[in-house]
């Protein structure tokens, strides 16, 4: 009789008599289902962030910020240097022959959460010009855009939901005084849940002498090279280039990667947790077969098949419970709107993630279900019979 | 002989935990690693609400109100001109790296009066003279010594490419002269400099510009009136102020624009669950093998209370024992997460305070008398008979 053969007996025997050990059984299902909840639950944070961050803005922009900039918020770019930017080589051209860039003003401003009245601030991010050109998924969804020049703002349609008056008609505090919001506008990426005013307008009232960043589009993917070449290669600037989803990459990394330690910190002290349950059903379970894994072995069956049994049966109660886990976190989380401070992003569960959650699930079960095996594969039909 | 009252049947349950010495062992090593986590969750939550109650209420901090660069430092004199301000400070942050852009750090300069606005930052009284007395000299708390093995008498190069000195340079150079301790809400240390030496280092055109003044009021009750009159007098100004009390920024409820709190009870409670089910199952089972064993001590009179008293004792003792090596685990791990993380980022380390244990425990009897619920329903409608037969 082939190995494989016999595995598949001796498991399909196991299962038949799951029933009777099923409250055992449902201790590595349930345990696993909290594990592989609880993590999801958590990434799906650090995921709907990631991706928000990673999607934000069109990929064919690259982006100008002072040299050693880390921060978005301490970049800084003269008006006189932003000129020279505007005039680099590479940048697509509008149907006026102008080039589709813009400097960009960004700050935030005081608000209050919508849940709590807690304090956050709002991303406020200006557009010039070329402002929607540069955000090609840009839309009005209520009342009007703003007009240059006018003391007005209008806010990302999803704002409202973490962020407190933060609807088409509120009005936002500025240094000279207070701006309505005319209209609401979707992107379908972090822009959403910030603030948009019209660049001069917002730089005079701000006192500005300089922008914060400069967005350009570039002609094509490969002429970005000649565009970062010269920027980075005139003495006049100090400046760093990227390409935006760079840009982007780089400045999240430092924050997903603290919400990663966190997040399988959690992870993986629960799954040690797991593991030690799983041990202990699968000895259990060794020991309420003694009998019945004898009788198999005095049939015939060799040790290798009645271990691999056990390691497939834990496989299969850990998958079970962390398919639970997953479809309860898919289906509590995967595209529920969600916010950080003031931040609006998705919450996703994706396939991927569920993925390295089954991996999880079969890693817990090899390593809880092997001792146990190893145990059944080496007991004497004398012992096991003997056993109780 | 002598009497030991209840304790006499202590061997009774031991004996029934030694039955199976591996199921006991890992029974108790999963409630430790679930109480390891429940500890550092409720612990973190402790830690809120300390720094909560820990939070000035007559301390104000006024900064830039649409982003965070280069308040005048004019500003600060206005304000210390305001009745009710008592003590004022000025600050402003250098933000750099160690020898790698990975390895970021920032240094606070403070002014002459920062230690008695903050003497609840670790720095001593004799720390911030010598700071003040050499122009480059910097105090670090113990975590950030240890981070870039400095100790007093070290030189500390930051390399700061945001922040140009005045000879063109981005290379600050500074001795540190003392080492201070750390405090909970900066979790990855802090280091603090001379404010005035920074200033003078910068080019013109960048000096006099802060990045926070705070200052202490003479009356808590009017520390938010006072921030509010501060911002409405520069509301209008070519800087804005945003002023904010120290306990209205450490509220427990919007501590880093998370609602911690939530997420750590969530997951404080999966753990707790995940140990019930164990708990439930290992007791239930332990029971169900040793009806014979139960009925044989009905027979020679235990009453049905003692029995469920034994049981219940058996569930607790590896989920107590548990908790209170998950907690002390909880403890050692806390002291160590922040190696963890990047620089710049961290959450405060948990307390260990005497509430986490106290919770530990309660949760801990809980599990063990909701786990032990069903097999001590099930032992006091057994039938001695047949369960001493085995046939039940």
């Amino acid at each position: 009789m082939s190995m494989l053969r016999q595995i598949a007996i001796v498991s399909l025997l196991n299962f038949r008599n799951l029933r009777q050990r099923r409250w055992q059984s449902l201790v590595v299902v349930a345990g696993m289902a909290c594990v592989i909840g609880v993590l999801l639950s958590m990434l799906s944070m650090a995921e709907g962030v990631h991706q928000a961050n990673l999607n934000n803005g069109d990929p064919r922009n690259a982006i100008v910020v002072s040299r050693g900039t880390v921060f978005e918020g301490n970049s800084s770019i003269p008006r006189d240097k932003a000129h020279i930017v505007m005039a680099a080589p590479g940048i697509a051209k509008a149907a006026d022959g102008s080039p589709i860039a813009d400097p960009i003003l960004s700050v935030g401003v005081p608000a209050r959460l919508q849940k709590n009245g807690g304090r956050t601030w709002i991303a406020l991010r200006s557009f010039g010009k070329n402002g929607a050109l540069l955000h090609p998924t840009f839309h009005m969804v209520a009342g009007r855009m703003f007009r240059p020049g006018a003391r007005e703002l209008i806010v990302g349609d999803l704002a409202r939901f973490q962020v407190a008056e933060m609807r088409v008609g509120d009005k936002v505090s500025m240094p000279d005084g207070e701006w309505p919001i005319v209209g609401a506008f979707a992107t379908g990426d972090m822009m959403d849940g910030r603030l948009v005013g019209d660049t001069e307008t917002l730089m005079a009232s701000l006192r500005r002498k300089a922008y914060t960043t400069i967005q350009a589009r570039m002609a094509s993917p490969a002429v970005f090279v000649i565009f970062r070449g010269a920027l980075t290669s005139n003495p006049a600037l100090a400046v760093d280039v990227m390409r935006l989803p760079e840009w982007n990459a780089k400045s999240s990394a430092d924050f997903i990667k603290f919400m990663h330690v966190i997040i399988y910190g959690v992870g993986v002290i629960l799954a040690i947790g797991a593991l030690f349950a799983c041990f202990n059903t699968m000895y259990a379970a060794v020991e309420s077969r003694g009998r019945e894994i004898a009788t198999l072995r005095a049939l015939g069956y060799g040790g290798f098949a009645v271990a691999a049994s056990v390691v497939l049966e834990a496989a299969a109660l850990s998958v079970a419970g962390a398919l639970i886990g997953a479809s309860a976190a898919w289906s509590l989380y995967d595209g529920v709107l969600s916010g950080l401070g003031s931040e609006v992003f998705t919450l996703t569960v994706s396939p991927p993630m569920i993925g390295t959650a089954l991996l999880w699930a079969v890693a817990v079960a090899l390593l809880g279900g092997i001792l146990p095996s190893i145990q059944a594969a080496r007991w004497t039909v004398s012992d096991a019979l003997r056993a109780r | 002989m002598k009497d030991w009252g209840p304790l006499r049947y202590f061997p009774l349950v031991w004996a029934a935990l030694r039955r199976k010495p591996v199921r006991s062992v890992l029974t108790f090593l999963s409630v430790t690693v679930a109480f390891a986590l429940f500890g550092l969750m409720i612990g973190l939550n402790a830690t809120i609400n300390l720094l909560a109650q820990q939070a000035r209420a007559d301390r104000v901090w006024t900064f830039l109100r649409y982003d965070n660069t280069g308040l005048p430092i004019a500003v600060a004199k206005r304000v210390a001109t305001l009745p009710g301000v008592k003590t004022i400070t000025v600050m402003s942050y250098l933000n750099g790296y160690v020898g790698d852009p990975k390895n970021r750090t920032f240094i606070t300069m403070g002014d002459g009066d920062y230690g008695r606005v903050y003497p609840d930052q670790g720095v001593t009284p004799e720390q911030w003279d010598a700071v003040h007395k050499q122009r480059n000299a910097i105090v670090m708390s113990r975590k950030q010594a240890a981070l870039w093995h400095r100790k007093t008498g070290d030189m500390f190069t930051v390399i700061a490419p945001e922040i140009t000195r005045a000879d063109g340079g981005k290379n600050w150079v500074f001795k540190v002269v003392g080492i201070s301790e750390d405090i909970s809400y900066a979790p990855a240390g802090m280091i603090f400099g001379n404010y005035d030496y920074y200033d003078k280092s910068r080019p013109l055109a960048d000096q006099g510009k802060i990045n926070e003044v705070d200052f202490l009021v003479k009356d808590a009750g009017q520390a938010a009136a006072i921030g509010q009159r501060i911002d409405r007098l520069f509301a209008n100004s070519a800087s804005p102020t945003f002023s904010d009390t120290e306990t209205s920024a450490f509220s427990p409820s919007n501590f880093g624009g998370m609602d911690v709190q939530t997420v750590t009870r969530e997951v404080a409670a999966a753990g707790l669950l995940m140990m019930l089910f164990l708990t439930a199952t290992v007791i239930t089972q332990s029971v169900r093998e040793r009806r014979a064993e139960f009925a044989t001590l009905k027979t020679i009179g235990f009453s049905d209370a003692a029995m469920i008293a034994l049981v219940m004792v058996e569930a607790a003792l590896p989920c107590l024992s548990g908790a209170v090596c998950g907690v002390a685990a909880a403890a050692w791990l806390a002291q160590h997460m922040q190696a963890l993380m990047p620089p710049d980022f961290g959450i405060p380390a948990p307390t260990m305070a005497a509430s986490v244990f106290a919770w530990a425990l309660a949760s801990a009897c809980g599990v063990a008398l909701a786990g032990a619920a069903l097999p001590v329903l099930r032992l006091r409608r057994m039938d001695i008979a047949s369960a001493l037969s085995g046939r039940a």
